[in-house]
């Protein structure tokens, strides 16, 4: 018993911050059961939200659970530059710092920003594709809840059994079982491992639904950007997803069934982790912008009034940037050492990849050309966007050259580069697209000035935050230090990148506001087009109904709904409105995440028995899903009308 | 979902002729029980192999790289409905694209790796 106690709660959960932490968890859990019990929503809770299989609330959910990721991942930067804004600083210690640096990586990439994507994609790729739902409706809900429950699993590390401590990347030899004997790293593993499982099936779903069920006439040469950026993003998650889920698994053996795959000792080759690790990861990084690019794409035609500028040049340079990005992965360690041939060969593929991404910015500033620019905030996140992501770029450049990255390699330089483009580029993109698509998923548009205030904060914070850190890379500065002296110039920097950091905390917490004052206070959206926009979701009523399309839209262009508001074809008659089938909610999917998570538990104590109930679990429910479960409910056209001709939907 | 297309063509119809013959329905869930069983048969052959030092090292990776190309041929042929369906081929690109991605990891994962031998 007490061994047990002390494996669940090692000295480094009983810490004064985690303790107050697991008291707020405590609290915040009480309270919202206290709320659902009260207000009677346990059943609504499971039968509208747990159980859904409809896109828009799965994206929805996605999106909370991005917003929960953002305010986690964000706590844990302020607290790591808390620590580095003096020299000398005791807030926290090297353990300590190393445990908030990996749960901040871990949690901006696979918990912030892929839900954040995941979230924008399920709310509107079918939408503009002209489709009822995804593909496969059901999986899409099994992707959410291994995501959801893996997200619960990582998140436990820090209060129960101790946080992963060896970096988001995780590299071997840091990992290795006997340098590394706490269960943090195992967390890391089986959260990722099974978050990647859901990632995979959401790639494959995204591609099959954009490859066959877009409206009739939309061909792929017809599609939003948006939707292209979602197929090659789903490509590349595809192709690039397993080398990670190789990576992981190869550690997993090391560290809880012995093998020596990474190890030091009997021949692992660690480095032969780093490698599976960034094939992966550059692709990855792709993977995050891309969606981003497509986002601006959208948002940058309908703020100005214009078709999208050079249409097959952006198609043509995502298809070229995600071909390219399968090609660049040893940019990552060139100081590994490879030698001249290996590092020129990547060094150059890494500066190609500039080229079709100039063209795309380019094309952005000419679609802005001559337009009628309106800087609504989704417009002003594109705005800044490219410049920053311009900069972030150019030093990418800087850092792909190979003799210039033996200097920049791991130091501020490098963290202010990754920041400036996933910051610059992803974020920027992910907010951007949260304010354009807000009203298509809840019917009100977000207060446009308390955005603004939030827009600015961000932005200004974003570069008071990272360009100290360029120059203290400069002057030598080295990723994941906890601690510096006094007297190497670093002290200023340092405490100037600190406060940008509190003021994009500040932004944050305003656009948090914003969010709940734009609930109260509803500024409907009664057209379901607020934006004057150019692409099919525009051209249904705010909030999509559960149906998406009473008819589905027959395309002949590109911007569609442009074409269609041009010609005057905005009303659908009802008379066309047939009875819509929809596929039936199902528990199944919630019940599968948790067996994965009381599986992937089981695993991180080693308690095998658990784990393998969890599996056990897991293995039932599929069999149930495939021949039990079935069923669509109908939606009879009578309904279908009614809700077409609410008061202040559309006209019929 | 009801709505797939069936009328598509074009660039992929060529792809689609390699593959003949194509069906509309799967045929149960026999298939997938067989190719279930036989890769955990596969994956259960390699271990013991590695785990019991069955085969000289030499040829060791020979013969799990065999038994890996197995079962990928397996879980193609009998878990990925590769035969069925209607429509354009588009799974003859994500093949193409999926052998490529392999083939390129195995040959520059070598290339890169190989400084070990180069530098100690």
């Amino acid at each position: 018993m007490t061994h047990l106690l002390a494996q669940l709660f090692p000295p480094s959960v009983l810490r004064p911050m985690e303790l107050g932490a697991d008291a707020s968890i405590v609290i915040a859990t009480v309270a919202i059961a206290a709320f659902l019990t009260r207000k009677r929503r346990w059943g609504w809770l499971w039968r509208e939200w747990l159980t859904t299989v409809d896109h828009k609330k799965i994206g929805i959910m996605y999106l909370i659970a991005a917003m929960l990721g953002l305010f986690r991942g964000g706590v844990d930067a302020l607290l790591l530059r808390t620590q580095l804004a003096v020299p000398q600083n005791t807030f926290l210690g090297a353990e300590h710092y190393n445990e908030i640096f990996t749960t901040h990586g871990t949690i901006m990439v696979f918990f912030m920003a892929m839900p954040f994507i995941f979230a924008l994609f399920n709310i509107a790729i079918p939408l503009m594709i002209g489709a009822r739902d995804v593909a496969f409706p059901r999986l899409n809900a099994i992707s959410f809840w291994l995501f959801a429950f893996a997200f619960l699993l990582f998140n436990m590390s820090f209060v129960v059994g101790g946080s992963p401590n060896a970096g988001w990347t995780a590299y071997a030899p840091l990992t290795e079982l006997r340098f590394n004997p706490s269960v943090g790293e195992n967390y890391y593993l089986l959260a990722l491992q099974i978050s990647g499982i859901g990632t995979i099936a959401t790639g494959i779903n995204f591609l099959v639904t954009i490859l066959r069920l877009r409206a009739p006439g939309m061909t792929l040469m017809r599609m939003p950007l948006f939707a292209w950026s979602a197929l090659i993003t789903s490509s590349l998650i595809i192709f690039a997803f397993p080398a990670l889920t190789v990576a992981l698994a190869l550690t997993m053996l090391d560290r809880l069934f012995g093998s020596s795959f990474f190890t030091i000792g009997h021949a692992g080759m660690p480095m032969m982790y780093v490698n599976l690790f960034w094939i992966w990861g550059h692709p990855e990084v792709y993977i995050l912008v891309l969606p981003a690019f497509g986002i601006f794409s959208e948002v940058v035609a309908t703020f100005s009034g214009k078709a999208l500028f050079g249409y097959p040049a952006m198609v043509g340079s995502m298809i070229a940037i995600s071909l390219l990005s399968y090609g660049v992965w040893v940019h990552h360690f060139f100081t590994m050492g490879a030698g001249a041939a290996v590092n020129a060969f990547f060094g150059i593929s890494t500066m190609l990849i500039a080229i079709p991404t100039g063209v795309k910015v380019f094309n952005w500033i000419f679609t802005m050309w001559g337009g009628r620019v309106r800087t609504t905030c989704a417009m002003l996140w594109q705005l800044a966007f490219i410049p920053t992501f311009v900069i972030g770029g150019a030093t990418g450049v800087m850092l792909a050259v190979v003799p210039g990255d033996y200097q920049f390699h791991n130091s501020y330089f490098l963290v202010a580069h990754f920041h400036n483009v996933l910051i610059g580029g992803v974020v920027f993109g992910l907010f951007s697209g949260l304010y354009y698509w807000w009203p298509k998923m809840f019917g009100y548009t977000l207060n446009e000035r308390q955005g603004k205030w939030a827009f600015w904060f961000f932005l200004i914070g974003f570069w008071v935050t990272f360009f100290p850190q360029y120059l203290l890379g400069l002057e030598g500065m080295t990723r994941r230090i906890y601690i510096y002296p006094h007297g190497l110039g670093w002290s200023l920097p340092n405490l100037v990148s600190t406060g940008g950091a509190y003021a994009m905390g500040v932004g944050f917490v305003i656009l948090v506001y914003s969010i709940a004052y734009s609930a109260r206070h509803k500024d409907l959206d009664l057209t379901g087009d607020p934006w004057d926009g150019r692409t099919l979701e525009w051209s249904m009523p705010s909030p999509a109904p559960e149906y998406n399309f009473a008819v589905l839209p027959k395309v002949s262009t590109r911007d569609a709904w442009w074409t269609m508001k041009q010609a005057g074809r905005t009303s659908i008659r009802l008379g066309e409105i047939e009875p819509i089938t929809l596929p039936k909610n199902t528990g199944m999917p919630f019940l599968l995440g948790l067996s994965f998570f009381v599986a992937g538990l089981g695993a991180v104590f080693s308690w095998w028995p658990v784990a393998l109930a969890g599996l056990g679990g897991v293995l039932a429910l599929l069999v149930w899903g495939w021949f039990v479960e079935t069923g669509d409910h109908v939606i009879p056209a009578h309904e279908v009308r009614r809700s077409e001709t609410l008061p202040g939907r559309l006209e019929a | 979902m009801p709505h797939a297309r069936k009328t598509e063509r074009g660039l992929l119809s060529l792809g689609g002729l390699l593959l003949l013959p194509r069906f509309e329905h799967s045929s149960g869930p026999w298939p997938q029980i067989v190719g279930y069983a036989l890769s955990l048969l596969l994956t259960l052959a390699a271990t013991l192999l590695v785990v019991h030092h069955l085969i000289a090292p030499l040829y060791l990776p020979a013969v799990i790289l065999f038994l890996a190309v197995l079962q990928a041929g397996i879980q193609l042929g009998l878990f990925m409905h590769l035969r069925e369906g209607v429509g354009p081929s588009w799974q003859i690109v994500a093949l193409v694209l999926a052998g490529i991605v392999a083939l390129g990891i195995v040959i520059f994962s070598i290339w890169i790796m190989a400084f070990k031998s180069g530098v100690s």
